[in-house]
């Protein structure tokens, strides 16, 4: 005890305590003498004069310390008394102690993690000033988010009146030359006006002007800005850096300024360490420059609101202008209509920057801190039973202490100070158990070989909401049982002969309720763990059960000596020839990932019906691709290496071929590559480059994603150098590793002194598209798994407890005649009453509730019949379990022990 | 001791009000002269007597201060305030109309039929 002594000291000090102490006392002692005065002069002797003294002045402590008390002063003490009284009391009852804290632990814990990620992705804030003033340009269709094309923002820019300005941004990885070596840096580029846009001021040195954002970055080149964090780990935070030139992507730029601390970018999960004027973006990718090309997606729009300016108003002005601002953006309607017809352009809340977890994680977000929030209602529900049931123990020390005199208050506040204690360890365990959790889901959300796109560190506001959080809990759980303790007159216990009955009721509707909640999670769980399965086992176009897959990027594509093609070739031709690896291709776009393709094609059929469409998905293959990937081919042939010596041939997917042909044999037709505007379509002879021939179909396959229906596929064999600087290897062999392996060599010889690109097999792609899925899946699972453990354990207390105390009753009836069933019957006709309500009211809120679920279910109805059954099915299972002790405690009642006691 | 009756709760507050009303008093003082005004009928625990003290203290009825006593020893002195002499004046008409109803309550006859 010695922390709690020095804390008295401490306390002491502060209160002025010694002072009003020894004043309290000396008056004490004043009376005490006055008094053995004069009984002194009645003719006792002193030494019993001042016995008698102390005698009639009664309780000289108690009175003190009453004292104290009206004065104020005494509250920290009787804390202390109480603190110590309570940590006594857990210590002798580490079963109790151990239940309480793990259950409080494991409900606040998750209810941190959740929030810890809810606050990441959709509450926190950029480090600008009046972040709330932002407004971000949206350009989406379902969970794809968009990005905005160069020529929409300079039209959206000029038209805008509810912002004072509109910046862009695009998060880049840049590649920077120090020392001879290249090293990948991410950093985004900014447009001129940005910084003044964000009204951010750097830690050092200048942010760019409109003077910095233009061709080759004006007279002195292009300048540069440091995020703090690169600042401080590559150049010891040296003000020094200042005007130091730097190589990046093969040119010269000065660093002008670092940005301020805690600033990383505006897309969440991108860091900003290197960022430069947008103007650069014509070094990036040279004569394939993108900021004048209307149809080229990549730039985040954020603007930020004129004084009283709403969000409503920008939207309104965002209705009223688009037609024009698309008219300028693209004046031939050549690149934007089709995309247009898709997607929608709008404006949202730009607080927190762009993040592409908030669109895809926001509603699931909301769904996890209600299925948590349960969670925790019913961990307060069984810490609250658990608690009462001690106090229901201990009800003749209560009554004895209260006949003794202590007041109702203090039985109150030693109640509360054991379960404040508790809550207070509890909220320990909490934080770290929150905090592991939040780093697991972090990373589990994370792609192959980038770093976790969440920020997982725990901050003052997820702290802040622990600690209210375990406030909140140690009241629901602690301040019921607490006034139960404090009513308990001081004499019935002592009467019964501590044959005490806890009031009857408790439980009644406490059990029905946490089964309700229990139903509740399972059902989701169950919901989501279905869909989940449905996902994964549904004929997805793809058997790539063990292909490796490998998603290159080529050094600076512009400037390499050899075309992307030619590496490609040799990658896959080099890859074939290695034992042990059955087949292996090349393809322009990774399949199930978030890359995406549309193209506009045409068929004309014998009787002349033009046939056109513009969200087919071109991929450009090599030959091996069919059995790489396991696509079947249902019709036709697939490539062979002499259809690159003939005309230009495709194979199209089933649903491809069912929309271009819907009345004929698809296969020996032709496909056209449509022109800009679908109009012309068929009415001129195509160029035979833009000519295909049809020799297969080939069965749907989910190219987008698993989740989402199979898109018309036009698979185009590689021949023209149509791999930009990016395309996708993979081979397949019987094992997976060494498949890996001469993956990983081929590479490396291949493409010496670059980085090795992520590596990972069809499966992991598979498990990274349903993260989302998956994630719900265990969470929700985990979530049912400890509120069903925590149902049987409610159950069963209550159960026990109430054998306990019918135990004259149970004996009674066996004494009459009554057999063992009989016993049994009693207890689990009880469980069974509980149990059914809990499950019914349940079912029904999950029927009423279901579709805050369904936008995370895949095919399978919120409300689905068998699901939900099995659901009951389980909850009766454990709640048998859980009566079934009671049940034979039951049986084993001895009549003529239970009578003993009439 | 003998004939002595235990204090009602609630009236140690009304009977130190009394006592100090009749002259500035230390907490010793104030026993003496609650035994004297109520000729040792009634008996109090001395030590209770001090947190009533401190409770009148704080709820502004008395008001203290360190003094010398009789014999030259420091002592606490109590005197009322114009709330304690409220008080006192209010508690007074209090207790009389209460004695005197439990008291006709009391003496009640059942009625013969």
């Amino acid at each position: 005890m010695s922390l709690l002594s020095s804390l008295r000291n401490w306390a002491r000090g502060v209160f002025h305590r010694s002072a009003l102490d020894s004043e309290m006392e000396e008056e004490l002692r004043g009376h005490l003498e006055r008094r053995a005065d004069d009984l002194e002069r009645s003719g006792l002797p002193r030494a019993e004069a001042e016995r008698r003294a102390r005698v009639e002045f009664g309780a000289y402590q108690a009175h003190l310390e009453e004292s104290r008390a009206v004065l104020g002063a005494g509250w920290l003490d009787s804390v202390f008394q109480d603190l110590r009284l309570s940590v006594r009391r857990l210590r002798k009852n580490p079963g109790f102690t151990l239940a309480v804290l793990l259950i409080l632990a494991l409900g606040i814990g998750a209810n941190t993690a959740i929030f810890t990620l809810t606050y990441a992705v959709l509450l926190k804030s950029l480090p600008v000033p009046n972040p709330q003033e932002l407004v971000r340009y949206t350009f989406r269709s379902g969970d794809m988010d968009l990005s905005l094309s160069g020529p929409l923002y300079d039209a959206l820019r000029k038209h805008e009146t509810a912002c004072r300005d509109v910046l862009a941004w695009s998060g880049e990885d840049f590649s920077m030359e120090a020392n001879g070596e290249a090293r990948k840096v991410q950093g985004a580029l900014i447009s001129g006006n940005g910084f003044r846009v964000l009204q951010l001021q750097p830690a050092l040195g200048r942010t760019f002007t409109e003077a910095d954002d233009v061709s080759a970055g004006g007279p002195q080149g292009y300048q540069a800005l440091l995020g703090f964090a690169y600042w401080k780990e590559h150049y010891g935070a040296r003000p020094e850096v200042l005007g130091r030139p730097l190589r990046v992507n093969g040119t010269s730029v000065t660093i002008i300024g670092v940005l301020p601390a805690g600033f990383d970018g505006l897309v969440s999960g991108q860091h900003a360490d290197l960022v430069l004027p947008l103007a650069f973006e014509e070094i990036l990718h040279g004569h394939k420059s993108m900021r004048l090309a209307a149809g080229s997606f990549w730039l985040t729009l954020i603007g930020r609101l004129n004084p009283g300016a709403s969000l409503r108003g920008a939207a309104a002005n965002l209705a009223a202008t688009e037609k024009q601002v698309r008219a300028e953006a693209d004046p031939q309607h050549i690149y934007l209509d089709r995309f247009f017809s898709a997607y929608r352009l709008s404006v949202e809340s730009g607080r927190s920057g762009r993040s592409y977890f908030k669109v895809l994680y926001s509603r699931p977000l909301l769904a996890l801190e209600v299925l948590v929030t349960l969670l925790l209602l019913l961990c307060c529900a069984n810490t609250g039973l658990l608690v009462l049931a001690g106090v229901s123990a201990r009800a003749r020390e209560f009554a004895v202490r209260r006949a003794l005199g202590a007041p109702a208050g203090r039985i109150l506040r030693q109640v509360l100070s054991e379960i404040g204690l508790l809550a207070v360890f509890g909220l320990a365990g909490a934080l770290a158990l929150g905090w592991a959790g939040a780093h697991l889901l972090s990373a589990m959300l994370a792609g192959f070989g980038e770093p976790p796109p969440v920020d997982a560190r725990p901050g003052p506001w997820v702290f802040t909401f622990t600690a209210a959080l375990t406030l909140v809990s140690f009241l629901a759980a602690g301040l019921w049982p607490a006034i139960r303790a404090a009513r308990i007159a001081p004499l019935s216990g002592i009467k019964e002969g501590g044959n005490f009955r806890p009031p009857t009721g408790t439980g009644r509707w406490i059990i029905p309720a946490q089964v309700a909640v229990s139903v509740l999670l399972l059902a989701a769980a169950a919901l989501m763990g279905r869909s989940l399965l449905r996902l994964l086992l549904e004929d997805s176009g793809f058997r790539a059960g063990h292909a490796v897959l490998a998603a290159v990027e080529l050094p600076n594509a512009s400037s390499s000596a050899s075309p992307p093609v030619l590496y490609a070739q040799q990658m896959v031709e080099e890859l074939e020839h290695t034992p042990g690896i059955n087949s292996a291709a090349a393809m322009s776009l990774l399949p199930i990932s978030p890359s995406f393709s549309a193209g506009h094609y045409y068929s004309v059929g014998r009787d002349g019906a033009v046939h056109s469409d513009s969200t087919t998905w071109p991929e450009t293959i090599t030959p091996g691709y069919f059995s790489a990937m396991g696509t079947r081919i249902l019709e036709g042939r697939a490539f062979v290496a002499a259809d690159l010596a003939s005309e230009q041939v495709c194979v199209l997917s089933a649903s491809a071929a069912r929309y271009y042909f819907p009345a004929e044999d698809a296969v020996g037709r032709y496909l056209y590559s449509g022109g800009a505007n679908s109009e012309e379509d068929g009415k001129t002879k195509p160029s035979p480059e833009n000519t295909f021939r049809v020799i297969g179909i080939a069965e749907d396959a989910r190219f987008r994603s698993l989740r989402e229906p199979a898109p018309r596929m036009l698979y185009i064999l590689e021949r023209d150098n149509q791999f930009s600087g990016y395309f996708t290897l993979v081979a397949r062999g019987p094992n997976v590793a060494a498949t890996s392996a001469a993956l990983r060599d081929v590479l490396r010889r291949r493409l010496p002194g670059t980085p090795l690109p992520p590596i990972f097999t069809f499966d992991q792609l598979v498990a990274r598209n349903l993260v989302r899925e998956r994630m719900l899946t265990a969470l929700a699972g985990c979530f049912a798994g400890i509120a069903l453990l925590l149902t049987a354990m409610g159950l069963y207390g209550l159960l026990a407890r109430n054998v306990v105390l019918r135990t004259r009753e149970i004996g009674l009836r066996r004494a009459l005649g009554a057999g063992p069933r009989d016993s049994v019957g009693l207890v689990i006709s009880q469980a069974l009453r509980l149990v059914v309500a809990g499950i019914l009211a349940g079912l029904c809120i999950a029927l009423v509730t279901g579709r805050l679920i369904a936008a995370f279910l895949y095919q399978v109805s919120p409300t689905d019949p068998w699901t939900l059954l099995a659901v009951a099915v389980v909850l009766l299972l454990v709640a048998l379990a859980a009566s079934s002790i009671p049940a034979w405690r039951a049986v084993r009642v001895d009549p003529m022990h239970a009578l003993r006691y009439e | 001791m003998g004939d002595q009756a235990q204090l009602l709760p609630g009236t140690l507050d009304l009977l130190i009000l009394k006592a100090v009303s009749l002259g500035a008093l230390h907490g010793y003082g104030v026993l003496l002269r609650i035994e004297q005004i109520s000729r040792g009928a009634l008996r109090i625990e001395q030590g209770a007597l001090y947190p009533a003290l401190y409770r009148l203290v704080r709820q502004g009825r008395l008001k203290a201060r360190w003094g010398t006593s009789d014999n030259n020893r420091r002592a606490k002195f109590y005197e009322l305030t114009s709330a304690g002499k409220k008080m006192l004046r209010q508690e007074t008409d209090d207790w009389g109309r209460l004695a005197a109803a439990i008291a006709s309550a009391l003496r009640a006859q059942p009625e013969e039929s």
